[in-house]
């Protein structure tokens, strides 16, 4: 059910583009972490009374006078659903789908390897690279807050945070996955794979400016990541991530399905 | 017994393409030859011995194996040459041959002798080869781990005479060493100097299927001509590639594959 031999080379890959993004996030949170600062926090505050529209539109809202609470609002509104997003769309895109669409998926049909095990060892190397993501960006948080605010940071909620991350990206891949599996064309695989979830991201956005369409909300899975729910420990909140992760579960299962049963023209 | 047995496949693509109630097999230890012209749907065939597309009508089975269900263990010995190389480009052909070796996990006691044979130094991204190295390249993938069934889909393409040779001249060994081959061409020569029996599909029907011998006998037209004397004889067969008896040279004219195909074209058409 699973090629190492596979799996090594994909990871090698994935790595690559890990070390960019884990780049770019390291600068993005180490200055956010700095920035926070109780009386700069209530003048952000006042700020968001005065714009709340713009400020709630890129999820920074509740309470930013905690640490946590400051790094939820301006890093789980926006950076951190965005970065992880972009690196499953293109690694999904590029276990599966690239090979599709270039033919070169030959190479790894045209052996005596199960297509169930070829997929499963390309869903595990995506879940793979996403653990290793989240969980560089979870000690990078909890390391920056140590040095900078010794103790001020409530280590089991950015924990749960995080794994409500990982839930909410894996569902992303799962989708991603599943578009890379069902489509042999790039040019659909990567137009439904990133479109889906970019196309909720847009739908959360608005629905978090409130008003008449608040209620849109309820039309992306974004609404499932709960952020200050779950630093609050809320049961809603934590079945939210539940659902993501039985939903991301069952999006990787349906696409090893498809890919078994798929016809390649190659 | 029978290596590879294709009963009654159809694959329709609409507008006449595809594949058309093809029935045909291939024995154990036999070369056979896959003959027709570009999109008849040899390669359409081949897809379904390797198990990439399922039969809509019809089955398909190597060495009594389902080849759609069966697919992963037809595969341990089995050596296929794509119609159309497309590796992994971001490696070298060393990378490559190394990785596919371990991913299939089934050795590459051949590499070495294939690279010699075919003169390649696996260097280099594949990205950057040439279509006849890259050809090279899904040959010593293909022969490596020395298959037992070999299914070529115009394996010589891109190749150069030289390079054709050599490989007419391995597929000729391969024959004698037992394995049972498939290989499809759209040129007669190759298939004629190689296969034992050949089948030729039109159109995603199967309009001819014959030994070499036969089909060769058909198709060839020999004229014997008197000359003057031994010598002026001499010089004719060798400049027309006769064969002089005496003053007498027979010398005999091959007729182009499109030739054959429209002859076998007229006797269905007659039969209809
Ligand atoms: N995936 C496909 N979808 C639609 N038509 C196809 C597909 N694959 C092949 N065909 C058509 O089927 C015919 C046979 O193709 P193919 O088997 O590749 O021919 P050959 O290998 O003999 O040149 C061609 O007309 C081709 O256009
Ligand atoms: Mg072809």
């Amino acid at each position: 059910m699973f090629n190492f031999t596979l799996y090594k080379r994909e990871m090698k890959k994935s790595i690559l583009t890990l070390v960019i993004f884990a780049g770019v996030l390291t600068i993005y949170i180490t200055m956010i972490v700095q920035m926070f600062d109780p009386e700069m926090a209530s003048i952000l505050n006042q700020f968001s009374e005065i714009m709340p529209g713009v400020m709630t539109a890129v999820g920074m809202s509740g309470t930013v006078t905690t640490l946590i609470g400051f790094m939820s609002s301006y890093l789980y509104g926006m950076l951190l659903l965005l970065f992880p997003m972009v690196y499953v769309v293109l690694r999904a895109h590029g276990l599966i789908g690239k090979y599709v669409d270039r033919g070169s998926i030959v190479a790894l049909v045209s052996a005596p390897i199960k297509r169930r095990a070829i997929a499963f060892t390309q869903m595990k190397a995506l879940a793979s690279g996403l653990f290793l993501l989240v969980s560089y960006i979870t000690l990078l948080e909890i390391v920056c807050s140590e040095v900078v605010f010794p103790g001020e940071l409530e280590i089991g909620s950015i924990l749960l945070l995080n794994v409500g991350l990982l839930c909410l990206q894996l569902f992303i891949g799962g989708i991603c996955f599943l578009a890379s599996c069902v489509f042999n064309d790039a040019k659909y695989s990567v137009g439904i794979g990133a479109g889906v979830p970019a196309l909720m991201y847009v739908i959360q956005m608005l629905a978090n400016i409130g008003g008449s369409v608040e209620n849109a909300r309820y039309a992306t899975f974004f609404t499932l990541f709960d952020p200050d729910g779950l630093i609050a420990g809320e049961t809603a909140a934590i079945a939210g991530i539940v659902v993501l992760f039985v939903g991301a579960c069952a999006l990787f299962v349906a696409a090893i399905v498809v890919f078994s049963k798929k016809d390649l023209h190659i | 017994m029978s290596a590879i047995v294709i009963s009654n496949l159809t694959r329709d693509y609409g507008e006449n393409r595809g594949v058309f109630d093809l029935s045909l097999t291939v024995g154990k230890s036999e070369a056979f030859g896959f003959l027709g012209p570009n999109g008849a749907g040899k390669t359409t065939t081949i897809r379904h011995l390797m198990g990439f597309i399922k039969p809509k009508v019809g089955t398909v089975t190597i060495d009594g194996r389902d080849c759609w269900r069966e697919r992963d263990i037809i595969q341990k010995q089995l050596g296929y040459i794509p119609g159309e190389i497309a590796f992994f480009d971001d490696m070298s052909s060393a990378e490559f041959l190394r990785f596919t070796a371990k991913y299939r996990g089934t050795g590459n006691a051949r590499e070495k002798e294939m690279l010699d044979r075919f003169d390649l130094s696996p260097k280099g991204k594949i990205k950057k080869m040439s279509k006849g190295m890259k050809q090279k390249i899904g040959i010593v993938a293909a022969f490596m781990h020395d298959p037992e069934v070999l299914l070529l889909d115009e394996p010589t393409s891109g190749l150069d005479p030289l390079m054709q040779c050599r490989f007419i001249d391995l597929v000729t060994e391969e024959k004698k060493r037992g394995k049972t081959i498939l290989m499809s061409s759209h040129m007669f020569d190759e298939v004629e100097r190689t296969c034992h029996r050949i089948g030729i599909i039109r159109a995603g029907r199967l309009v001819a299927l014959d030994t070499t011998d036969a089909l060769r006998d058909k198709h060839v037209r020999p004229y014997t001509v008197r000359l003057d004397d031994e010598q002026t004889a001499s010089a004719f067969a060798k400049d027309f590639d006769g064969r002089q008896d005496g003053v007498a040279v027979t010398v005999s004219t091959r007729q182009t594959l499109e030739q054959i195909f429209l002859d076998y074209y007229d006797v269905s058409g007659g039969d209809r």
